[in-house]
């Protein structure tokens, strides 16, 4: 079975900084694999050279076989690859139904989609997150916890087969985390294949079966979670030489 | 030859008009990120202050041009506390107040002073003949020498004052400038001060050669964003520098074509660097 | 950062036809009851400026592509319909939407490359656009009759009554599909825009088709009322074109309500008729008026109309004492608003 996504050589430099430095990876369908490393590594910029926000200086990117080089944003969205953002990014304005609404209606043809119909998805979607009983409330109005639910059914709601989640636990307290896990894994059961950036290693590895790790752009590790915790180079990388280990085994 | 002369110094006195109204323009944008489109109306405001005070109130005209950039400056600040402050976080929301107010003034300049042209008293009413060929006012040359002071003066003063240093620092980092201990509230007050003065000096000397009007801040404000952007908003040298081009164009089209014709090439230039390089000759540059 | 001077939209919550035809009603039954043609012509006037502004709002109030420059589509309608009529004598059956389609390939042809440019800059891009067109007409006032502009362009119809209510048939058919639009999944979208582009391009929407259509749908409706204008006062000329048209549409829409089409043809009706009944202070008037804009601006910053509506709905909940979501929303914000003054 070929990869779901199959990065080779990916490298991105501004001006003199390299930020992301030829980097290769793959992923399989439902799999979850995380990406870590330290701040500044080039974790998001990995993400936004993947869903198209900013052009990579080479490398491919194989999305189902198709590349995703040069295809505009929303594009790729289509064919099947979401994402949701650091910081939130909710439509302020809107109501969490009107939210989660949009991305269906991105597939929208005249006559095609009813109003209704997309509404309801958005709503069921809703439902299963747990924000079922605020569908009318302001994206403004929003708790941080259930701005980043929210965040999450955004994504869901664009169908997505493969889902780039950056930094989903931020800011979310260990209870709400404990929520939204169960939620992921959901997901991940009916054949979504996740990759996550995450600095909350412990919560990120209840869900992935494989970690990636980036230091200044290049990638140092990349394998299962154990392994990985046991590698010196990650381990330097986080806390300098003659650290100890991450507790994660 | 002569018209070669002409040329020279008569893009000279545009030029410097143009580079006071945007340096004060380009200030504001770059140390508050604010798109103050009430400059020009300091410009008119300027305008019409120095001919309350000379030409009605029969103050003596040195006196009376302190007055009038002063008063001026005191209303830049006004605007800034009471009527940008409070929107400050919108971009948008700024910008429409500014426009508000700039309507209202022309209103009230409208209701008080009537639509008419108003003759500004200037500094000298001689003509002056200058490199012995070149027929021009005396005022304009004033403008351009006090213009070309001005412009010193602000270098010299961001540059080499104190003051000065804070200012950069805040267009710079505002939020690194106020944990160092710089008062970025005051900042934007200094600089709105300074801003409304500039564009008060240049309405109290362009007035007595154009005369004042109740319009005569709509022109001069696309014009100054414009030259602001070719410039790069934020760079102060890249405002000098397309203020220089713009005003020699218009003086280069106007006197070989036709002055209408001027107006146009102009537009089209603007158009053509804001769709081509909107981040203009000197500016930073901006990722999408 | 989200703009505050735009209103909630509220959009999955459709009212139904009720208020629109309280006051279409009215509207369409004035001429039984006033037969001063000055009345009348006020009237017109209201219906010609509400398809000015309400075209303007769907471009700035629902993409958030801030317009400094709707003259340029105004202008171009009506020099196109009187072009047409006064050299061709094209009938305004013909220069109508002769006049919005060309502003419609304008708004189209500014589109495009308004794509690339945000906030100031783009607000820049419109302001000097609306003046190419105006230093065309003096390079060119032999033909375009120069600052004067021409006279005689010949009128929609003898009949002052048929010219009321033709006026009233471009309120209801332009305002109406703007209405349409906005309430339908396209305006929903074009909200997104409006929000948060990049949030909206990362749910699969293709923000820059959205921003174009609108641009030229925008200019399509503000180029038909503006050749209607234009056979309206017999005559066209640079205030067509004018900054100070495209400032004073900026300012009525904001005043009236941004992001809702109604609150700014509320305002076009509101700032018109007020305007003609301030005209016993005369000198004053548009002083009064621009000063209220100010006024409003900073104290109203989500416009008459909406915030005119949230207080009904709050005196309704608090008559009918069961709160609403909508009333615990407005209740909370405001208190966020109150807190955040700081």
């Amino acid at each position: 079975m070929d990869p779901i996504l199959e990065v080779a050589d990916l490298s991105k430099n501004f001006g003199g900084l390299q930020a992301v430095n030829s980097v290769s990876f793959s992923v399989n369908q439902g799999e979850v694999l995380g990406i870590i490393g330290p701040n500044g590594a080039g974790k998001t910029t990995l993400f936004n050279l993947l869903t198209g926000f900013i052009k990579p200086s080479t490398g491919k990117v194989l999305f189902k076989g198709k590349s995703l080089v040069n295809k505009k944003p929303y594009r790729i969205v289509l064919g099947g690859l979401s994402r949701t953002f650091q910081l939130v990014r909710p439509f302020q304005q809107l109501t969490v139904l009107e939210n989660v609404t949009i991305p269906a209606l991105a597939h929208f043809k005249p006559g095609k989609s009813s109003r209704q119909a997309n509404q309801e998805r958005a709503a069921a979607i809703l439902e299963d997150i747990g924000l079922g009983s605020k569908l009318n409330f302001l994206a403004a109005d929003l708790s941080y916890g259930d701005l980043r639910r929210l965040e999450l059914a955004r994504a869901l709601a664009a169908k997505p087969s493969l889902l780039l989640l950056d930094e989903p636990f931020s800011g979310l307290s260990v209870n709400e985390i404990n929520t939204l896990i169960p939620l992921i894994s959901r997901q991940v059961d009916k054949g979504l294949t996740l990759i996550i950036i995450e600095h909350k290693l412990r919560e990120m590895m209840k869900l992935v079966n494989r970690v990636l790790v980036l230091n200044f752009g290049v990638k140092i590790a990349d394998g299962l979670p154990a392994d990985v915790a046991r590698d010196e180079q990650v381990i330097e990388a986080y806390l300098g030489k003659g650290g100890g280990g991450f507790g994660l085994a | 030859m002569n018209v070669l002369l002409e040329i020279l110094v008569y893009g000279a006195v545009q030029s410097a008009v143009y580079a006071m109204l945007a340096l004060g323009f380009c200030l504001i944008f770059g140390v508050a990120g604010v798109v103050n489109l009430a400059h020009t109306t300091f410009f008119m405001i300027g305008a019409y202050l120095i001919y309350t005070l000379t030409s009605l109130a029969n103050i003596p005209l040195p006196l009376g041009l302190v007055c009038a950039i002063f008063g001026t400056g005191l209303l830049g600040i006004a605007v800034q506390h009471f009527a940008i402050k409070p929107l400050i976080k919108s971009e948008y929301s700024v910008m429409m107040i500014t426009i508000a107010l700039a309507f209202f003034c022309q209103e009230l300049v409208l209701s008080v002073f009537g639509p008419v042209d108003r003759n500004v008293k200037g500094f000298i009413d001689e003509k002056l003949t200058v490199f012995g060929l070149v027929d021009i006012d005396a005022q304009r040359i004033l403008t351009l020498v006090v213009a070309v002071l001005l412009i010193v003066l602000l270098w010299w003063f961001i540059n080499r004052t104190k003051m000065g240093n804070a200012i950069m620092a805040v267009a710079q980092n505002r939020e690194g400038a106020t944990f160092v201990g710089i008062n970025a509230t005051r900042i934007f007050l200094v600089v709105m001060f300074i801003s409304a003065c500039l564009a008060a000096v240049a309405g109290a000397f362009i007035a007595p050669t154009v005369g004042a009007r109740p319009h005569m801040w709509e022109n001069p404000l696309v014009r100054c964003f414009a030259v602001v952007v070719l410039g790069g908003l934020g760079s102060l040298e890249g405002t000098i520098l397309a203020a220089l081009i713009i005003g020699y164009t218009e003086v280069i089209v106007s006197f070989t074509l036709s002055s209408y014709l001027s107006e146009l090439v102009i537009l089209g230039i603007f158009m053509t660097v804001l769709i081509v390089r909107p981040s203009g000759l000197l500016g930073r540059r901006q990722e999408a | 950062m989200s703009n505050p001077m735009v209103a909630a939209g509220f959009w999955s919550q459709t009212k139904g036809l009720g208020p629109y035809a309280c006051f279409l009603g009215p509207l369409l039954l004035v001429p039984l009851f006033i037969q001063s043609p000055y009345v009348i012509d006020l009237l017109i006037l209201c219906n010609i400026y509400a398809v000015f502004l309400a075209s303007w709002d769907l471009l700035t109030g629902y993409t958030g592509q801030i317009s400094f420059g709707h003259s340029l589509f105004i202008g171009a309608g009506a020099y196109t319909a009187g072009v047409l009529n006064f050299y061709f004598k094209v009938p305004p059956t013909v220069t109508i939407p002769l006049g919005g389609l060309v502003a419609a390939l304008l708004g189209l042809a500014l589109g495009i490359p308004a794509l690339r440019l945000k906030g100031p800059y783009l607000a820049l891009v419109t302001f000097i656009a609306s003046a190419i067109p105006a230093a065309l007409t003096a390079i060119f006032w032999e033909y375009s009759g120069g600052e004067d502009g021409l006279y005689g362009i010949a009128p929609l119809t003898q009949s002052p009554l048929l010219k009321y209510y033709l006026s009233v048939a471009l309120l209801v058919v332009c305002c109406g599909a703007m209405l349409a639009i906005v309430k339908s999944q396209f305006g929903l979208i074009l909200l997104s825009i409006r929000e948060d582009e990049t949030a909206s391009a990362a749910s699969g929407i293709n923000t820059s088709l959205f921003k174009v259509v609108t641009f030229t749908t925008s200019g399509f409706f503000a180029g038909i009322a503006g050749a209607f204008y234009a056979h309206n006062q017999l005559h066209v000329g640079t205030e067509e074109l004018s900054l100070s048209l495209s400032i004073l549409i900026v300012l009525m829409s904001v005043a009236g309500g941004m992001g809702t089409i109604t609150g700014p043809i509320f305002a076009g009706f509101l700032l018109i008729l007020l305007n003609e009944w301030l005209r016993f202070i005369e000198e004053f008037r548009l002083l009064i008026y621009t000063g209220a804009v100010v006024l409003i601006l900073l104290f109203i910053p989500k416009g008459l109309l909406p915030t005119a509506k949230a207080l009904f709905k709050a005196l309704l909940a608090r008559i009918r004492r069961s709160p609403q979501p909508e009333a615990a929303g407005e209740g909370a914000r405001s208190l966020n608003r109150a807190a955040s003054k700081q």
